[in-house]
């Protein structure tokens, strides 16, 4: 019974970690349909940047954690009025937008990725913050990792409760549903679309400044977690809040038990064969009504 | 209107002065040309362990005149190209360099997978080559007579990793290993050498590249109590295991990590506190040699970071060897490839001598961080420290 807890608990961490991951290209992709393939760089951009600070000024990483989603939103603002307004503007319907910024995204990762190569160099880079055990019912766990997964639970309520239950959060739905009809109805979607943009970009910021507690960080770290938000978004349905969280334990659990009880090397068939499962059950995803 | 035209004239005649003066006063340069990763998931590897040392090489040479080719002092000029972590990319710019550029040398590129696919044209188009990055007996299987692996191979190190564990009364072992030939080709020469040392293996697990989570594999091994903890790792995943063990409290006699456990980064990531007592697969450190040192401070003084404890004194090692060749034999490639597989060197490394292929001279080696330096412990001839057994707790 031991055993299964702390499997358990592992793997509700591990998903966590992906849930954080996956946030901000569920806010992108999942609402706006804005394929934003670069979303892993600037995840990383955002490790890098709280490396950097950590390291060169001495900031506490946990208090960088405003900052990163500060200068990530800013930044959003910036990528969105220079590529994706247009793309947004011009085009006749929401797949049209999805295959277009797919091909700005690509654009952004050599960007993102060249810029810091430049900036950092090639090297593998860290620090050592919060790695200390914390006891759980007898179960040892890094406090790091603790930290990612109640943010990502955190954060992900808090999400679905703006979307659900304010004005803002409607507002959004709206735009989603019809961008039309929602200009009809007073919702300023010149200033809406850029703003959930940039949202996305800091939620990818601070995912990257709490994965650097985590994991040694390098400029090609990026893509691996574009897959993986893809896999954790599709799962739990685009754009619901919810199934991003549940997607994402879900996923966790699952690799969890799955290495324990068959072998860790079947990782990836193990959460290929979630995603197919639950495509196959429920094509719209878990959340998706 | 006589006079600016004379002016322009003058200038004229000075600029073709200034062009060619130079080229009348100077020998040539030797050009050396390589692909290597500078960006995608190899390029922390060899920004690493290798091309700071091929650009250090050729700093130093410069300053100090030049190349000696058959009494002519001529300068190194060094063509490095991204393969952004593709084999085909490598393979084409490599190929390039070899023929239309028509390079005098080549350097190798970074790891055992790019290191076998360009060795065919190292044999096609005779260009020698002292590889510090790349270990497989594959390799040395293909018989390519201008291909120098100058690294231990995988049985040579796990075989000193056996012997040293037999020395010190382990007696089970638990181990894991990724999933890819590198760590394939490494656990079963470990098995071999456990075996033949009476050592018994409770446990082995593979796991994939990218792995973000082993705590449920640590966890399993804790329970067994083993001895030893035998880590058959590549860079992110010797961070995460370590991290993972500490936080799990999974702190066996020993801890052995491979591949990136001789980097800097992984004492300054984890902490030195961390890290003491953590073993890995490692040659040298700066105290091994007075040169020792001063190549050590000119790598920090040239990059502001250290060389790591494996692969750069191998990829240094390579280049002494292919200046002692090129002054010795000049710039017949077919004479350098002669020299080096026909001569023992005298490296940053010790003696190396290679026969059928492979570098005979270099034994396989263990290293354990103790105080922020990474010392040598096994075999004894080479060791820098005594061994601390067993391993402290994690700090």
């Amino acid at each position: 019974m031991g055993l299964l807890l702390e499997l358990a608990a592992g793997g509700l961490i591990a998903g966590g970690i992906y849930a954080v991951v996956a946030m901000g290209l569920n806010l992108q992709y999942g609402l706006m349909r804005i394929m934003n393939i670069s979303h892993g760089e600037f995840l990383m951009l955002g490790a890098y940047l709280t490396w950097f600070a950590h390291t060169t000024f001495q900031v506490n990483p946990l208090l960088f954690l405003p900052a990163a989603a500060g200068l990530l939103f800013l930044l959003g603002l910036a990528v969105y009025g220079l590529c994706f307004r247009r793309i947004v503007r011009t085009a006749p319907s929401l797949e049209v937008i999805e295959a277009r910024s797919l091909l700005v995204g690509f654009g952004l990762m050599f960007l993102v990725q060249n810029a810091v190569y430049l900036a950092w160099g090639a090297d593998l880079q860290g620090y050592s913050f919060l790695t200390q055990p914390v006891e759980i019912a007898g179960a040892r766990f890094g406090a790091n990792r603790l930290l990612v997964f109640g943010f990502a639970v955190g954060a992900s309520l808090a999400l679905l409760a703006l979307l659900r239950w304010t004005l803002v959060g409607k507002a959004v739905r709206a735009m989603m549903q019809s961008p039309t009809g929602a200009q009809l109805v007073g919702i300023d979607t010149g200033v809406l679309h850029p703003v959930v943009f940039g949202a996305g970009l800091a939620l990818a910021g601070v995912a990257g400044a709490l994965l650097s507690m985590v994991y040694v960080i390098s400029p090609s770290m990026g893509e691996p977690y574009t897959v993986t938000a893809l896999i954790v978004i599709t799962l739990g349905g685009l754009g619901s809040a919810a199934g991003c969280l549940v997607g994402g334990l879900l996923l966790g659990l699952v690799e969890a038990f799955g290495m324990h009880y068959a072998n860790p090397s079947f990782k990836m068939l193990l959460s290929y064969g979630v995603l197919i499962a639950v495509l196959i059950a429920r094509p719209q995803g878990l959340f998706k009504r | 209107m006589n006079i600016p035209h004379a002016v322009k004239r003058l200038v004229l005649a000075a600029l073709a002065v200034a062009t060619v003066a130079p080229a009348l006063a100077q020998e040539p340069p030797v050009r050396i040309g390589y692909a290597i990763s500078r960006s995608g998931p190899f390029a922390a590897g060899a920004q690493t362990t290798q091309e700071p040392n091929y650009i250090l090489w050729a700093d130093q040479v410069n300053a100090a005149g030049g190349l000696n080719v058959q009494g002519k002092r001529r300068k190194i000029e060094l063509v490095g190209i991204d393969d952004r972590s593709e084999v085909e990319t490598m393979v084409r710019t490599v190929e390039k360099l070899m023929t239309s550029d028509k390079m005098d040398l080549v350097l190798p590129p970074w790891g055992t997978g790019m290191n076998f696919a360009v060795m065919p044209l190292l044999a096609k188009y005779g260009y020698p080559v002292i590889a510090p990055t790349a270990t497989g007996r594959r390799l040395i299987e293909m018989k390519n007579p201008f291909f120098f692996p100058i690294l231990q191979q995988p049985d040579t190190i796990m075989r000193a990793l056996a012997e040293m564990l037999a020395a010190r009364g382990v007696k089970t072992v638990a181990a894991i290993y990724v999933d890819e030939l590198f760590g394939l080709e490494n656990i079963s020469a470990l098995e071999a050498a456990l075996k033949a040392k009476g050592i018994r293996i409770l446990e082995k697990k593979s796991y994939p590249i990218g792995v973000k989570d082993l705590a449920a594999v640590l966890n399993e091994f804790k329970s067994l109590n083993p001895d030893a903890f035998i880590g058959v790792t590549y860079p992110p995943d010797t961070f995460l295991v370590t991290g993972q063990a500490k936080q799990l409290g999974f702190n066996p006699k020993i801890f052995y990590t491979a591949v990136g456990a001789a980097f800097p980064v992984y004492r300054d990531k984890m902490g030195v506190a961390t890290v003491e007592g953590v073993m890995g697969i490692g040659s040298w450190n700066s105290k091994a040699s007075p040169a020792s040192k001063v190549y050590f401070d000119a790598h920090v003084a040239k990059f502001q970071k250290e060389p790591d404890r494996w692969g750069s004194p191998h990829a240094w090692a390579g280049m002494q060897i292919l200046q002692a060749a090129i002054e010795k034999v000049g710039l017949d490639r077919k004479a350098i490839r002669d020299y080096i597989a026909n001569t023992e060197h005298d490296t940053l490394i010790g003696k190396v001598r290679w026969r059928d292929g492979e570098n005979v001279s270099t034994p396989g080696m263990v290293l354990q961080w103790q105080k922020g330096e990474f010392e040598v412990i096994w075999p004894p001839d080479r060791a820098t420290a005594q061994p601390i057994i067993p391993k402290p707790e994690w700090k």
